[in-house]
């Protein structure tokens, strides 16, 4: 297999990183103005890594899920590298489009910007490891670079008490994944996937569970996983919308396709993950619905109801290794890239109409966005208003939009599973997902009525960079909508991917 | 031809809304005018379609993926109420160039009125269980956006989350009915399911045929689940008459005359259709009886009727379930609409506020007549002939109580029929008023509608026939409109009459009765609570709001706990994984 492609997709990012950083710091400095510099690096930078990807992608669906090795380091890239490293880059490419003009003339600017080529690289990487060690170092340094763009309005009491609480949190979820590494290398001797899945088969069982337990919660803090969630209302709330955007729609997903690569390493142990799975994502969906109720905050809704469609990912998959059902695992690989897709527009769509509420050119202060603001915002910007309708009624599965082929495709593995138990398993999330109306459909109404709020009366208008992200979202959550099948490919080797360590 | 005319029926207004959206707010009257063509276009193709009908599927499109198979069948249940769909569908229209004229948002109005006819028609005409489903949930979106429509009304906001959540909460139990056909069966196909039900185990079928009661009983506001239709009384009044008299509250009758051969012989499942029904006919006509607010009469009246036609399906009378559904829709959209005229005039539902209008306006007096006539079931308009067809039902069949229930009903209707009646259009104006004539774009309607009203019931032949040829599991009873006429000329019929004719003299002479009426006063409060729904559903809400304020404590803010959160998640797990061993 050519080696250039995937090689390039690696390094690229980490190479541009202190490039656009240090280019845009110095740029700024000797012409003594803001230049934005960095903006222009960024965007190069990932449209040009669209060339590297599409050559892996194409390589690794059609020809083999194919490893290569660089020196001690070996990388892997089967269908999930292949559908996380591709939400990665659609939203790090339209992100640093949105937020043009919002990080215009800020001084941290060079900083954003590097990293979020930096976090998309970090993704990439996470989506190739194949071994224990580089999957941590990954998502480590996915997790570094989110502290910094979390904390990026750092002299905001209220940004500064999020991030400082995502770093303490995430670390200590980073170190009980340490401890299993540990323990799993302690037993085994190996780190290597393709090793480990043969070694962990006559391993000391409690020891496994252990580590597989330390794993379950040390990536669960990352996939926001009830009760290691406290973090994401705060830090989601906090962050640019962009990164909001960036964070519910990929990064906590790559935090669930790391604990399935980990997890998959124990598939041989007569335990189900599945069940696991399955409880984690019914608890998810409860507290997510319930806490999004009582929601006045929109940005802190929509992290809250990140948990409930995790929660749903979280059944798929554990339908999908509790009943050996890998349609199960397909729908929910279909809904991360959907949820990606509809929570990152109703991120971007909120902090476009943030940004044009607010005079001064950062989000406001420790209030942000409240659904009483939204009233009457179609009148002044109906594209917004549109966009964010169109990801609101997708998040809460309604036809013709994305999210209901991906429920459906669940619903169907669940059932298909002729387990009473699934069944009510299945009931019980369809009935969340009806919960969820109860808090989307107020956003929606709010912003069709004609009596504008303040917000919108002394609002600016928005720049073709936001708009041009919200039509290409938009337009995408309603196409897969209609046509489930475009993607089918990508979520089918995906399954084949989790199933081959999970299932059976 | 058929497969064209179905694309034409569910696509017109589909490329209608695609049109008017396109066009914009800044021209009322090109939207307007898009608006009725094209809703009228697919009534044309929808009435071009009835005798077409056939039992095969005529459109079958492999998705080849989990979309399954895509098939439409034209048989005699979808042609019919497809018709019913789009043709009151584009009267509803052509009324709304009146009573939304100069309205704001009349781009979106027009979308979603063009988007749901479309999806009604598809929702009727499909034979897959999957798009039945999606359809269904297209119906309930538009209805929600419809009723909600004047969002900055927080009365119309309320009601129509609330139509939304109850009628997607019912929803589910088609989920169930459509996910488990093609797990056990291999297929969403309708008459797939049908033929191969008895194969499901006992379990299973009870399981899908209550599931589907459910979705039924919700979608069609049948108790326990009517509170929504009231509430939906906020929409502007042609939403009211095409959405929630004439066509989506059918959508669960239909699914039951749909799914009546597959469930027929689960125990219990006949009788609690019945129940269903019949509680709908009763308990929403007494309702009727002690409000004040002319929508909500005809919203209750909708649902007593719907629990007519629910309870028909139960007693196995299917033609005489659809005969009543074609009657109800053209006489109750007929009076939706007069009402909407009257309110529109007046600026006020309140019938305390109405009185002697039959002098003022008398066409809409004369329509209102009919509408009445139909709705009390008196000869020769078409209520009479499908609502003793249903009698009929119930006299032959082993459910006789059932009978007396439908009876009670009639005579309930009588006295509210009049009751409302006398209030709008006799005795004396309580307010002034200044009335201006009605626009052709409002009295057109009204005028086809009474004549529809007036003559549908001669259509008895051919669609029973219709219904007989192209339904092959339901083993029906072709009848021409003799036999029909021979059947309803009996002594249960003289019953009927005599009862409704008692009603309408309870009211004529309710002076009289005071004292009777009185000892009924803790009736009437219960009605006026709904009997104990709205609190059911308010307790529900409350109960949900105040779980989450209790989990909002577990966010405390407060790092070491949020750490204790996480040190508490990994013992557990850990406890639950070497428990397991």
């Amino acid at each position: 297999m050519d080696i250039f492609a995937p090689i390039s997709l690696i390094l690229i990012p980490l190479i541009a990183t202190p490039i656009i950083y240090l280019g845009g710091r110095l740029a700024n400095l000797q012409s003594g103005r803001q230049l934005s510099l960095s903006r222009w690096l960024a965007l190069f930078t990932l449209l040009l890594m669209w060339l590297p990807f599409i050559q892996t992608a194409r390589t690794s669906m059609i020809v083999c899920p194919c490893e290569f090795t660089v020196g001690l380091v070996t990388l892997h890239f089967d269908g999930l590298s292949v559908l996380l490293a591709g939400l990665a880059l659609l939203l790090g490419t339209l992100v640093v489009f949105y937020s043009s003009e919002s990080m215009a003339g800020e001084p941290g600017e060079s900083k954003y910007y590097a990293m979020l080529v930096a976090i998309v690289g970090m993704m990439i990487g996470l989506g190739g490891a194949y071994d224990l060690f580089n999957l941590w170092l990954w998502f480590e340094g996915m997790a570094i670079s989110s502290y910094l763009l979390v904390a990026f309005y750092r002299e905001r009491p209220s940004t500064l008490e999020a991030s400082v609480k995502y770093l303490v949190q995430s670390s200590l979820g980073s170190v009980l994944v340490l401890l299993g590494i540990a323990l799993i290398f302690g037993i085994t001797g190996q780190l290597r996937f393709d090793a480990l899945a043969q070694a962990t088969a006559a391993a000391n069982l409690p020891v496994l569970l252990a580590a597989g337990g330390l794993f379950t919660i040390g990536f669960g803090v990352k996939v926001a996983l009830v009760p290691l969630h406290t973090w994401l209302p705060d830090a989601h709330s906090q962050a640019p919308s962009g990164i909001s955007a960036m964070l519910s729609g990929v990064v906590i997903e790559a935090g669930l396709v790391a604990l399935l690569r980990a997890l998959s390493l124990l598939g041989t142990v007569p335990t189900t993950w599945g069940e696991l799975l399955m409880a984690f994502g019914l608890l998810n969906m409860v507290v997510g619905n319930l806490l999004a109720l009582r929601q006045q905050q929109v940005k802190r809704l929509l992290a809250y109801s990140s948990l409930t469609h995790i929660g749903y990912m979280l059944v798929g998959l554990g339908i999908a290794i509790y009943a050996n059902q890998a349609a199960g695992a397909q729908g929910s690989f279909f809904h991360l890239l959907n949820h990606g897709l509809m929570k990152g527009l109703a991120f971007l769509a909120a902090g476009a109409l943030l940004y044009a509420f607010t005079s001064q050119q950062k989000d406001s202060g420790d209030h942000g966005l409240t659904i009483a603001d939204l009233a009457g915002a179609s009148r002044r910007y109906p594209l917004a208003a549109l966009a964010f309708t169109l990801a609101i009624l997708g998040l809460a599965g309604l036809p013709p939009l994305a999210g209901f082929m991906s429920k459906w495709q669940i619903f169907v593995a669940g059932v298909a599973a002729d387990d009473g138990l699934i069944t009510a398993v299945i009931l019980f999330t369809a009935l969340n997902s009806v919960f969820s109306l109860a808090y989307y459909a107020p956003l929606v109404n709010m912003m069709y009525r004609q009596t504008p709020s303040l917000a919108v009366v002394g609002g600016r208008p928005l720049p073709a960079t936001v708009n041009l992200p919200l039509i290409l979202l938009a337009a995408g959550v309603v196409v897969l909508g209609i046509w489930p099948n475009l993607v089918s490919n990508i979520t089918e080797l995906a399954a084949t991917a989790v199933m081959a360590g999970l299932g059976g | 031809m058929t497969p064209f005319l179905i694309l034409l029926t569910i696509g017109l207004p589909w490329l209608g809304a695609l049109l008017v959206w396109l066009v914009g707010e800044k021209r009322p009257s090109l939207l307007h005018a898009l608006a009725v063509i094209f809703a009228v276009a697919a009534g044309v193709a929808a009435l071009v379609l009835l005798p077409l009908a056939e039992a095969t599927a005529v459109i079958q499109f492999n998705t080849q993926g989990i979309l399954g198979e895509l098939t439409f069948v034209p048989d005699g249940l979808g042609t019919l109420l497809a018709a019913v769909a789009t043709v009151i569908g584009s009267l509803a229209v052509i009324f709304s160039v009146s009573y939304m004229k100069g309205h704001a948002q009349l781009r979106r109005y027009y979308v979603l009125v063009l988007l749901f006819i479309g999806a009604m028609a598809g929702l009727v005409l499909t034979g897959s269980l999957l798009l039945l489903f999606i359809f269904w949930e297209i119906t309930a979106l538009c209805s929600y956006a419809l009723i909600a429509f004047d969002n900055d009304n927080p009365a119309a906001v309320h009601g129509g989350i609330k139509a939304l959540i109850i009628t997607q909460l019912g929803g589910i139990g088609l989920l169930l009915l459509a996910l488990v056909a093609q797990a056990q069966l291999g297929s969403y196909d309708l008459a797939h399911f049908i033929a191969w039900s008895p194969t499901l185990p006992t379990a299973v079928l009870a399981l899908l045929a209550f599931s589907t009661l459910t979705a039924a009983a919700a979608k069609s506001a049948q108790v326990p689940f009517y509170t929504w239709l009231p509430d939906a009384m906020e929409a502007p009044t042609p939403v009211s008459a095409l959405i929630h008299a004439a066509t989506m509250v059918n959508a669960g009758v239909y699914l039951l005359a749909r799914l009546y051969p597959a469930f027929a012989e689960v125990a219990g499942w006949r009788t609690a259709v019945v129940i269903v029904g019949l509680l709908s006919v009763l308990l929403t006509g007494i309702m009727a009886l002690t409000t004040y607010d002319l929508k909500r009469v005809l919203a209750y009246s909708t649902i007593s009727q719907l629990g007519y036609m629910v309870t028909a399906v139960g007693l196995g009378g299917i033609f005489a379930s659809q005969f009543h559904l074609l009657s109800h829709a053209l006489f109750k959209a007929m009076l939706f609409l007069a009402a909407g005229a009257i309110i529109h005039t007046l600026g006020t539902r309140d019938m305390r506020q109405m009185g002697g209008l039959g002098a003022k306006m008398p066409l809409l007096r004369n329509v209102f007549v009919v509408g009445a006539l139909a709705l009390a079931g008196l000869p020769p308009v078409n209520g009479f002939w499908s609502k003793e067809l249903i009698l009929e039902a119930g006299l032959k069949s082993e459910m006789w109580w059932a009978y007396v229930g439908l009876l009670i009903g009639a005579g309930l209707t009588a006295v509210y029929t009049s009751r409302m009646i006398w209030l709008v259009f006799w005795g004396e104006a309580r307010q002034k008023y200044h009335l201006h004539p009605l626009s052709p774009a409002m009295t057109i309607p009204l005028i086809l509608l009474a004549a529809g009203t007036l003559t549908s019931w001669l259509l008895a032949g051919p669609l029973s026939h219709a219904l007989h040829d192209t339904l092959p599991f339901h083993d029906l009873h072709a009848l021409t409109l003799g036999e029909m006429v021979a059947e309803v000329m009996s002594w249960g019929t003289a019953v009927a009459l005599t009862i409704v004719l008692l009603g309408m003299a309870i009211w004529w002479q309710r002076a009289r009765l005071g004292g009777f009426v009185k000892r009924l006063g803790w009736l009437e409060k219960t009605a006026v609570n709904s009997f104990g729904f709205e609190f059911i559903n308010h307790g529900l809400t409350v109960g949900a709001q105040r779980a989450g304020a209790l989990l909002q404590k577990t966010q405390t803010g407060q790092l070491n706990w949020n750490v204790v959160g996480i040190l508490a998640g990994l013992l557990l797990v850990l406890l639950i994984l070497w428990g397991s061993v």
